[in-house]
């Protein structure tokens, strides 16, 4: 190596999380519990009821938990309601969640 | 909210994630640093804010109702690890414009010149601590990569710091991975940067500029820092403009800003760092989100009463949705910072008030009216929906009482939730009788200290470089 010339080090940090795969999905929704999660920011109040009138056209013997049964995902309290979300998820028997809203 | 879905995939529960369709980019490279690259999304078309409640509903049943009910019943394709290189290992040799091409090319740099990070190099920066480098500092949201003193050194050496800077640096990257300060919110819309605040003997040591133009680049130690911390978010937390950084417009990364001592030490005031739990004289760092500010010019009058009310004006004037920090996101969560010009300072103290009598007045006299304060929290912006009034939020026990006082609209009720959350500090041109106001992005951001680790034989190290 010249002296004009540089070996220069990858600059970035090794990843401390690995692919982990996703949960099973469901067969249908039908008969399922369905959570919205909610980070009560961009007409989450407004979008929520819309799908659940719609999955529940589509998917009658649907049963829905509201997101006010989790408190806000997005705040002071995120860390504490991620950290007992698998509780809460099993106390209600909810099968899959809706989260929202990334805008 | 890509984060509550990743909880519930990891307990099992298959998620659906709703996303507006202009961040769907960024909620597929934060899904990587999760370790979930596949993880389902649902397009909600357009940006919820401005449709109409029908375009809203046609959207989601046109479009987001079918993507969820995919996400949810069906298996997407498997994920892949694409694989990278070791930490220590050499990624291109080449001459100092092919290094310079590639690291930006594969956006490893930020458009301007790096230093390339040699190992000879990064070993000078190694030798300013006591620290092994491997040591791991913690993990750095979005992208979870681990902190290290090895990859601050890399950064630091890129960044154009001298290797002396290495434990500030060391410092600035402990207080990034505490959780308090939440580092994940770092590529939010509001696209706040970050202020580095420095106390303590090391700010001569360094050669810090703490007088005029303290915020101006030019200063090796102020900019060069202040750049670092901009290439480390980038390069080890992971946050690129285009994908994990949604600033709507961003800033440029700040110098830092080293207090001014001397006048602190001559009036009495406890430094910056002294509210975070440092004591006077030990050397530390403070960390903070900003969204902006503004330079209150020529403050005029002979004591603190005439002097006060441009400032609680210009506090004020510099406050409108981060109000959601103070009450709705979060209870208590602004923190606005008033830096005085050292002139302000002393002319204030002269008169016998203390750093907290200030903070004290602000808080009594910063304030607005419920009314504003409800306007800006929800019909301006809906960022707190439900159109509940600050009076029944305290009545509620979502507000501090001291919004709950009157249910009079009328009512003057203060920007922060304490006196201490207003930060002061010391610093800029001497002479000059000018202040700045930042305003704060909340808990996005909250301010975070930490202590400055000396090596062992700090000062023969030192004149060694010098």
């Amino acid at each position: 190596m010249n002296e004009n010339s540089y070996a220069a080090l990858w600059p970035r940090g090794e990843k401390t999380v690995q692919i982990t795969p996703l949960a099973p999905r469901l067969d249908t929704l039908n008969g399922k519990t369905v959570a919205f999660l909610w980070d009560y920011l961009f007409r989450g109040d407004e979008i929520f009821p819309i799908l659940e009138s719609e999955l529940s056209a589509a998917y009658p013997d649907m049963r829905f938990v509201g997101y006010e049964v989790f408190g806000s995902t997005h705040g002071t309290d995120e860390g504490q309601i991620l950290a007992d979300l698998s509780q809460t998820m099993a106390e209600h028997k909810v099968d899959a969640i809706i989260s929202g809203m990334g805008c | 909210m890509l984060r509550a879905s990743a909880a519930a995939e990891a307990a099992g529960i298959p998620s659906s994630s709703l996303v507006c369709e202009g961040f769907l980019g960024q909620g597929a490279t934060t899904s990587v640093g999760l370790g979930l690259p596949n993880l389902p999304m649902a397009k909600v078309p357009g940006h919820v804010d401005t449709q109409t409640d029908n375009e809203l509903r046609q959207n989601l049943i046109s479009v987001t109702v079918r993507e969820v009910i995919e996400n949810l019943t069906a298996v997407p394709p498997a994920a892949v690890m694409v694989p990278e290189p070791g930490p220590r290992d050499v990624i291109l040799e080449g001459s100092f414009e092919e290094i310079n091409r590639f690291f930006y090319e594969n956006d490893w740099s930020d458009g301007l010149p790096i230093v390339p990070p040699t190992r000879g190099k990064i070993e000078g920066f190694l030798d300013f601590t006591d620290l092994p480098a491997g040591h791991a500092i913690g993990k750095l949201p979005p992208d979870n990569r681990q902190a290290t003193v090895w990859n601050v050194a890399v950064n630091g050496v890129m960044a154009g710091c001298r290797p002396q800077y290495m434990p500030v640096l060391i410092a600035l990257a402990e207080a990034m991975a505490d959780p308090v300060y939440g580092v994940e919110h770092s590529g939010n819309t509001p696209g706040a940067e970050t202020l580095i605040t420095i106390n303590g003997p090391i700010i001569k040591d360094l050669d810090f500029n703490y007088e005029q133009g303290v915020l101006r680049d030019g200063f090796q130690a102020n900019t060069a820092i202040g750049r670092w911390w901009r290439l480390y978010l980038r390069n080890v937390a992971g946050f690129l403009p285009h994908q994990t950084d949604k600033g709507t417009f961003g800033n440029t990364w700040r110098v830092v800003l080293a207090e001014n001592e001397d006048v602190l030490a001559r009036i009495g005031w406890p430094p910056l760092s002294a509210d975070f739990g440092h004591n006077r004289g030990e050397n530390a760092v403070v960390i903070s989100r900003y969204t902006g500010g503004d330079v209150i010019t020529s403050v005029f009058g002979k004591k603190p009463e005439e002097m006060l009310p441009y400032l609680a004006d210009a506090l004020i004037s510099q406050t409108g949705w981060q109000l959601i920090f103070t009450v709705g996101m979060a209870d208590g969560g602004y923190s606005p910072l008033l830096i005085l010009s050292p002139i302000l300072a002393e002319t204030i103290a002269k008169a016998g008030w203390s750093k907290d009598d200030v903070r004290q007045w602000l808080f009594e006299n910063a304030r607005i009216s419920a009314a504003k304060f409800e306007q800006y929290i929800g019909e301006f912006t809906n960022l707190l929906s439900g159109g509940r009034s600050l009076y029944e939020l305290a009545r509620l026990g979502k507000a501090n009482k001291v919004f709950g006082e009157s249910d009079d609209p009328g009512r003057l009720v203060p920007i922060v939730c304490e006196a201490r959350d207003i930060q002061i500090a010391v610093s800029g041109d001497p002479g000059r009788t000018n202040a700045q106001v930042f305003s704060h992005n909340g808990i996005l951001g909250y301010p975070t200290s930490r202590a400055i680790r000396l090596p062992g034989d700090w000062r023969n190290k030192l004149a060694a470089v010098e």
